[in-house]
């Protein structure tokens, strides 16, 4: 409730009983009860109609008592002012007894002493909160003096009224000082109680408001706050939930379909000339970079539309090429040959721009540091290696940190690097700290790959299990996925989809369907472990997957079968180009 | 330890050394007339100039500790100009003793006024903040005895600070600071519990009611 002070509709909310309201008694008939000023007045009207234990709802756990409070207080809050009134009048049933509105004014008034004292008639039956609620009313009686020069009441104020509440000591020691010297007020925001110079008549309102019990007063927007509540529960629930939570809905329980989920091949890329090994979409969702074994790199472009056509074909490594990894400002990408060197292209013109090698080794992977300016790579001797970007080598991490595996992430702070470090272990290698944490798994590593947020790692490993832990503070284990088949092959696996909701992985040959061999693109619902979809189509092992970060409707594969395919969702459901940032084919929640 | 301590009774005391000893206490608290029979009593020579300090010592005293803060510092700059701007502790716990007078007095008005020009000021260097919000904070109770601080305005912390006022005024006039008693009884304390520890000899160097006296005193 924004009760300004000069806005008359406050006033006539809570001093419309003073005008002369109807009351309704049992027997049938009916008074009109001027308030006035005597206590005995304010206690006599009762703060519930008869029938207070009255419960609705199928389950007999809504008591009707609250449920009116708070209809009303959502009345009030969103404006209609009298259809609140109506309500009240209608069900009997008062948002706020008497004493309560008289306080609430009072309050915005500026009549402290007056407050204090309707304070004890409101029947509160905690002493201590009287207390905490006096003491804000006299704080802010006491600040309000000094803002207004009246030094010496103020401080008659602190000595007669606040000081005996006896308590709050370190606040009352602080107040002293305020008198004092002013300045040092402006910075008495640090004290237990969390804030500082004279505040609005309203804040004032709103943190007595908190003090007392909600069943005093009903909290602010208290309807809103629980149907927010169950939207969140609705959209945790649902495991197909893939688009904008502002698609939601209050007429239906929420429950997406999967329509929304990339299932349907849109387009089948075939440059490359033999297994696709990586895949990644840029940062921006505009590209995305396949290599292969075929020893190039491939990068694609993202039109408007969705469609994606080859930009650049990147060849130069002798080696297949392992892993690609996308600058920060997506201008560059770098691509790693197996055991080989690692090499930086220029996105718009497809040049090679520099490559990083160390003599007599091979690197097994790369990535870039979060401002852009130095590389790093996995090395084929367990160490990890760091050049800036004109190739001058500036560090070398020796030891057991990583092994021949083309995974190597490093957090978005840069103060992170993750690596294999051990057949079954994974290495978060804090470079300033100097502190090291393992995760370690039961079974050997394939692959892993870092949320956006930098707080999970997806692990895949050997026995066909993907795990999910949590690196935010205390490394822990926090799902699993399972359903895909590995059996020979390093299969990659990777977050995606809305708020990266779901997990993707590839997967090998599966089933024997029409002669034909058929490997699927696994998609489970991260928070809840359920298998949402299993893409068909490839004909060789999917080995990798990338998810669009910007269209959470895109996804892209690559397999063995030397193709990459794009999967989108279904076209019917298209129906709607909205002005995304880079113009992809962005589906509503359609009906 | 190879000495014997009980080589003590082997050493020869003068007494001009003895009296010296009690003319450094009489001098230290101002008691005038002892030292004047003292001083007559043992035939030393007089120590003319010292009179006269002490009379103005034990004025900046008194007034000190009987709620006259500001004539002691007055009286302080006469007797020893400039001791306390370099000794702004000393300056700040005087004015700070003022204040609480004007507060136990009830003139709230004036201690404010006196807080806000006096005070203040030295709360731009951090090691006075919490001392001034702690006298500070005298302002706000009706009855400050029964604060939470109301170790500022009682008799120990008003002889604590006069104490200190004293030793620097000694200080000033290249007096000793500590009489010759005090240092005696503090290396005797620390010898004793030296002993005690490592050989258990401690009671043999002093007599059993001097060092009982010695054990409660070094608590």
């Amino acid at each position: 409730m924004v009760c300004d002070l000069d806005d008359d509709e406050p006033a006539l909310k809570r001093l419309k009983l003073a005008s002369g309201n109807l009351t309704v008694l049992s027997n049938g008939s009916s008074l009109t009860e001027p308030i006035v000023g005597s206590s005995r007045d304010l206690m006599a009207r009762p703060l519930q109609s008869e029938g207070d234990k009255e419960v609705i709802g199928l389950k007999g756990v809504i008591k009707k008592v609250e449920f009116v409070r708070i209809i009303a207080e959502a009345l009030y809050s969103l404006g209609y002012k009298k259809s609140y009134a109506h309500l009240e009048e209608e069900s009997g049933i008062p948002l706020h007894s008497s004493a309560v509105d008289i306080f609430t004014q009072q309050i915005l008034d500026g009549s402290w002493d007056e407050s204090v004292a309707t304070l004890h008639n409101i029947g509160l039956e905690d002493e201590s909160i009287v207390k905490s609620a006096t003491f804000l009313i006299l704080e802010q009686k006491f600040f309000e003096l000094l803002d207004g020069d009246k030094t010496m009441e103020a401080l008659k104020t602190l000595r007669t009224e606040i000081t005996p509440l006896s308590i709050h000591y370190c606040r009352v020691q602080e107040l002293s000082s305020c008198i004092v010297s002013p300045t040092h007020c402006d910075s008495v925001g640090s004290s237990d109680l969390g804030y500082g110079r004279t505040k609005s008549r309203a804040k004032l309102l709103e943190e007595v408001q908190k003090v007392l019990p909600p069943a005093v007063i009903i909290p602010e927007n208290r309807l809103e706050h629980l149907v927010e509540q169950v939207l969140t529960l609705q959209r945790d629930a649902c495991i197909y939930h893939n688009s904008l939570d502002k698609e939601m809905s209050l007429y239906s329980d929420h429950h997406c379909g999967k329509d929304l989920i990339p299932s349907r091949t849109l387009q089948i890329l075939k440059a490359h000339s033999d297994e696709v090994w990586f895949l990644q979409f840029s940062h921006n969702g505009k590209y995305l970079a396949s290599s292969s074994n075929d020893q190039s790199a491939i990068i694609w472009e993202i039109d408007v539309n969705g469609g994606v056509s080859l930009k650049h074909r990147l060849s130069g490594h002798q080696k297949p090429v392992s892993s690609v990894s996308w600058s920060p400002d997506d201008h560059q990408l770098l691509t790693c040959g197996v055991e080989e060197v690692v090499r930086r292209w220029d996105v718009s013109s497809g040049e090679c721009l520099q490559i990083y090698e160390k003599v007599g080794l091979g690197l097994v992977s790369c990535g870039w540091f979060p401002d852009g300016k130095w590389v790093f790579s996995g090395v084929n001797d367990k160490s990890i290696c760091m050049w800036e970007l004109n190739g001058k080598e500036v560090e070398c991490c020796k030891g057991q940190r990583t092994l021949k595996i083309s995974d190597l992430e490093i957090t978005s702070d840069g103060k992170q690097i993750i690596s294999k470090c051990r057949e079954n272990a994974l290495l978060l290698l804090d470079k300033e700290a100097k502190v090291e944490r393992v995760i370690e798994e039961n079974q050997t590593i394939t692959s892993f790959s870092l949320s956006r947020d930098n707080r999970f790692l997806l692990v895949s490993l050997l026995d066909q299990e993907i795990h999910l832990w949590s690196i935010d503070g205390d490394v822990r284990l926090v799902a699993m996925y399972k359903g895909h088949k590995r059996s020979r092959f390093v299969i990659r696996s990777c977050f995606g989809g809305h708020e990266e909701a779901f997990i993707a992985s590839g997967s090998e040959d599966s089933k024997v369907q029409r002669c034909t061999r058929n490997s699927e693109v696994y998609l489970w619902h991260r928070r809840s472990g359920e298998l949402v979809e299993a893409l068909s189509g490839h004909s060789g092992a999917v080995n990798c997957v990338s998810w669009n970060p910007e269209n959470p409707h895109m996804l892209a594969s690559g397999s063995d079968d030397h193709t990459i395919r794009i999967w989108g969702v279904n076209a019917l459901h298209m129906k709607h180009k909205s002005a995304h940032c880079n113009g992809i084919h962005y589906c509503n929640g359609g009906t | 330890m190879d000495v014997d301590p009980r080589h003590y009774e082997q050493i020869a005391i003068k007494d001009i050394d003895i009296h010296n000893i009690v003319l450094s206490y009489l001098v230290h608290n101002c008691y005038r007339e002892t030292l004047e029979s003292f001083v007559a009593c043992t035939g030393m020579p007089e120590p003319a100039d010292y009179i006269e300090d002490m009379e103005k010592r034990k004025g900046i005293i008194r007034c000190a500790l009987e709620g006259n803060a500001l004539k002691a510092i007055e009286l302080t700059e006469q007797v020893a100009c400039g001791l306390l701007e370099n000794n702004k502790d000393l300056h700040f716990d005087l004015l700070s003793l003022h204040f609480a007078d004007l507060v136990c007095a009830k003139k709230c008005t004036e201690a404010l006024e006196f807080a806000q020009n006096k005070l203040t000021p030295f709360g731009k260097e951090k090691n006075y903040v919490e001392k001034l919000k702690d006298f500070m904070a005298l302002l706000a109770y009706e009855e400050p005895e029964k604060s939470p601080v109301f170790r500022l305005i009682g008799l120990e912390y008003r002889q604590d600070v006069a104490d200190k006022l004293n030793r620097a005024i000694l200080a000033h006039t290249n007096l000793p600071s500590y009489t010759a008693i005090e240092r005696l009884i503090q290396q005797a304390t620390v010898v004793r519990q030296s002993l005690n520890q490592d050989h258990g000899w401690g009671s043999t160097i002093f007599s059993d009611g001097f060092s009982r006296r010695l054990d409660s005193g070094s608590d």
